[in-house]
């Protein structure tokens, strides 16, 4: 018992200590560009509770969610289609690596003239970046499916239909949900960048904005509520994976009867090479 | 048993297994051919692309105004490539990029052997490496405006803050990772501590140190195009901008493509390092046996 | 039931290339345990998958009941070597054993009912709800012969089903077959390399030799039902693993 408090305690040490001593230089050296930590923090209940929640917050967050949504149904469905037909698959190989490494930024330009400055072309850039871990991930996951498996179902007239949904894609999760992950944070980056292009609401126009006039402490509790937004999605995130993975932790073994408190995040326990990550 | 009696009789009768029963000349012929049949597949994959923007561009099914024939496209890019202001773009980007991500990984390998031998020093920095890892690292642009102004300072910042992380966690992973019954091995033929790191920890995590190099390779690139796009650092993100606000829509889709080459020739230069430090792990051992 | 005559099959697009099975003809009887015998490498597994539909042969026929296979047939179950790959871990042991039924045209009720029976019927009454990956490895391989056997197959084909569970498990998992095999009245045909086993098990023993063609045929009179300690005592026993063994090595047998 007390030994887990310790642990706690010595966690949350060096952020405690970092956030301190932050403060106690921001009060003393009194930075234009460095406000001190309880004048952000008035700014940010000013600010976020919630005045500009309806006005900047969730249309954010909408476009966000429609293109990580988008990003999921297409990777899926197209990477189960290549992952099924090898020709298809070195067919689009080049085409496919080639978008991947494009910097999606890069295609906001493209995507304004596409669609103009409303909210499609902002979801249009997101789904440009973000479906490609998805799919690429997809296609690893649906080839890396066990041939004896698909062979049982074969054996037992499954038909094609059922086989991909209860044997190919759950097959795939583990591999579908790596890719998710990767695409979770490019489809918040993506956001705040077109947002920042040719934008009048949304967290990334916020943020721009109030450094383009010098509001420092506002500019602050933008980028605030980015991390924080970053950091809940992200825990949204891996619970509901742990949740539909369940199965595939007990079939590794990785199962305790309690989960490790304190041992390295889930995150670390990634192999080099299956994971492909991609920004 | 029967078990060692099957695997006798094998050997004693030359039971050709079946992998080998294909002749080794037969078997390199049918690969040789599947290469070639592939080769077909990809530019012909790349060609209907093409051929598709192309028809639809010219019978105005993609409307000319915003998408030029990929043929006038592809001019330009010719064009482009033949003079220098578009190397010294690339040039540009690359810079920032370079140094951003030479920072970043002098920065984070260090720490990253230092989290992944402690694990007192993993727990203490635990909390703050998950809070700072899932925050979009964009939203730190306008920031870095602030303190470092547009130029390539601003880009470099804005890289090594953002591309630490992935290469801190690969490295943390790979130290931690060493195989225990190598560790014990060295220790039992009693190697000394600096022995130890430097043939085992070092050469075992060299692979994961890799991948955080590729993956931080990529979002470095994303990093200094953004940077260039939002707040016109120059670069290849503020020509594709500077195209688009003078109407040049071939030249900005020429950029375009070339930032995507940019971009793929970075990878493939880091995945072919990966995979040849990787050569002795066994999913790639896997993979090519596919 | 099903007759296997001049089966051929050659891998990939040559038809010069030596082939994995070549000229295997035979027959079993309704309700016959027919047991192939063959070291590893003969084309065991290439003939199972041809007599299932899994794989076209390249000539010869399969006719299973009077119609020729093409593709898996409806009235044959199919019991993998690797228990671990055939069974699925994101889906229960009741959903693993009543899926297939689903798309055979079972309805709920009698598809639980089936379940239930088959569960029963390998002792794992009880153990419906745990994951496959939460039970023992020869708890996993009875979940697979469940999934079979609630499949109703007049046929059970089995691909050394008994090859990766240690020895006190796998004769514990040998009489648990014999037993379900009489009480269901299938017909089973079993590959397996253990001489033992395809004598302890079987009424006919068929040894494979490369590539995979019937070398030796020895019919097993010992009588049923059969005992881990007395049958495998008989000196009808010793005979008939001493003449498959030879069978085996390519000697001519001494009859």
């Amino acid at each position: 018992m007390s030994r887990r408090v310790l642990g706690f305690l010595l966690e949350l040490a060096l952020p405690a200590a970092l956030l301190i001593g932050y403060g106690l230089w921001a009060h003393r050296a009194g930075s234009f560009y460095f406000p001190p930590l309880d004048e952000i923090f008035r700014y940010f209940r000013e600010l976020w509770l919630f005045d500009r929640v309806g006005s900047d917050l969730l249309p954010s967050l909408a476009r966000m969610l429609a293109g990580y949504a988008a990003s999921v149904v297409i990777g899926v469905g197209l990477g189960l289609l290549l992952g099924m037909y090898r020709p298809l698959r070195v067919a689009a190989e080049p085409v496919v690596e080639f978008l991947r490494a494009l910097p999606a930024p890069a295609l906001i330009p493209f995507s304004l003239l596409m669609f103009g400055a409303g909210n499609a072309s902002k979801v249009f850039v997101i789904v440009l970046g973000a479906v490609w871990p998805i799919l690429l991930n997809t296609i690893d996951g649906v080839r890396g499916v066990d041939p004896q498996a698909l062979d049982m179902a074969r054996a037992h007239r499954i038909p094609p239909g059922a086989r991909i949904v209860r044997i190919i894609l759950p097959g795939a999760g583990p591999r579908v949900f790596a890719g998710m992950r990767t695409s979770l944070a490019i489809a918040i980056i993506l956001m705040v960048v077109s947002e920042m292009v040719a934008s009048s609401n949304g967290l990334g126009y916020f943020v721009l904005e109030q450094q383009r006039s010098f509001a420092i402490p506002e500019m602050w509790t933008g980028i605030i509520l980015l991390g924080v937004l970053g950091f809940v999605l992200n825990w949204i995130f891996l619970r509901v994976e742990r949740r539909v993975l369940r199965w595939h932790r007990g079939a590794r073994g990785l199962l305790a009867e309690h989960e490790p408190a304190a041992g390295a995040p889930s995150s670390l326990k990634k192999t080099p090479t299956p994971e492909k990550s991609d920004a | 048993m029967s078990l060692d009696g099957a695997a006798t009789i094998d050997a004693r009768r030359g039971t050709p297994a079946a992998g080998a029963r294909l002749p080794p000349g037969r078997a390199g012929r049918l690969l040789a051919s599947r290469r070639v049949r592939d080769l077909g597949l990809k530019v012909s994959g790349v060609l209907t692309v093409l051929l598709a923007l192309e028809l639809c561009s010219r019978v105005g099914l993609l409307s000319r105004d915003w998408f030029p024939p990929v043929t006038d496209t592809y001019a330009e890019l010719f064009r482009l490539g033949m003079g220098r202001p578009l190397w010294v773009e690339i040039g540009r980007t690359l810079n920032g990029w370079a140094i951003g991500l030479a920072l970043a990984t002098l920065l984070a390998v260090p720490f990253g052997i230092l989290l992944g031998s402690s694990p007192a020093a993993y727990r203490m920095s635990r909390v703050v490496i998950e809070f700072c890892r899932p925050v979009p690292s964009v939203a730190l642009i306008p920031l870095a405006v602030l303190v470092y102004g547009v130029g390539l300072e601003m880009k470099v910042f804005l890289i090594v803050f953002v591309t630490f992380w992935p290469i801190l966690l690969q490295v943390v992973y790979g130290v931690t990772d060493v195989d225990p019954v190598v560790r014990d091995t060295a220790r039992a033929y009693g190697l000394p501590a600096h022995a130890r790191f430097f043939r085992i920890t070092l050469p075992s995590a060299a692979p994961y140190i890799a991948t955080g190099l590729r993956i931080a390779a990529a979002i470095a690139l994303v990093l200094a195009v953004t940077a260039e796009l939002v707040v016109g650092a120059p670069g290849l993100g503020q020509s594709i901008v500077v195209a688009q606000s003078n109407a040049q829509l071939p030249r900005m889709y020429a950029l375009i493509i070339v930032t995507g080459l940019v971009g793929w020739v970075l990878n493939m230069a880091f995945q072919a390092v990966e995979r040849r430090l990787l050569r002795w792990h066994p999913s790639q051992r896997q993979e090519e046996s596919r | 039931m099903l007759e296997v005559s001049n089966l051929r099959k050659v891998y990939g697009p040559d038809p010069h290339a030596a082939p994995a099975v070549d000229g295997l003809s035979f027959a079993v009887a309704d309700q016959e345990f027919v047991c192939i015998l063959g070291s590893s490498g003969c084309g065991k597994t290439t003939m199972l998958r041809c007599l299932s539909g899994l794989t076209p042969a390249t000539s010869g026929s399969v006719v299973l009941r009077g119609k020729p296979v093409n593709g898996p047939p409806e009235d044959m179950a199919f019991v993998f070597q690797d228990y671990s790959r055939s069974l699925l871990p994101w889906m229960t042991v009741r959903r693993n054993i009543a899926f297939p039924l689903r798309y055979k045209g079972v309805d709920r009720r009698r598809a639980a009912e089936l379940t239930d029976e088959a569960l029963d019927a390998v002792g794992l009454a009880g153990r419906g709800d745990r994951y496959p990956w939460q039970l023992s490895g020869g708890m996993q391989q009875r979940v697979a012969i469940a999934r079979a056997l609630a499949y109703r197959p007049g046929i059970l084909l089995m691909d050394e089903p008994f090859a990766s569970v240690d020895a006190q498990t796998r004769s514990g998992l040998e009489d648990l077959l014999l037993n379900v095999w009489q009480r269901y009245g299938i017909t089973v045909l079993f590959v397996t390399h253990d001489i033992d086993e395809a004598v302890y098990l079987a009424d006919r023993v068929l040894v494979l030799r490369p590539p995979a063609n019937v070398g030796h045929e020895a019919v097993v009179g010992l009588p049923r039902p059969r005992n881990q300690v007395a049958t495998k005592q008989e000196p009808e026993f010793g005979r008939l693993r001493g003449e498959l063994y030879a069978a085996l090595d390519g000697r001519p047998v001494v009859a």
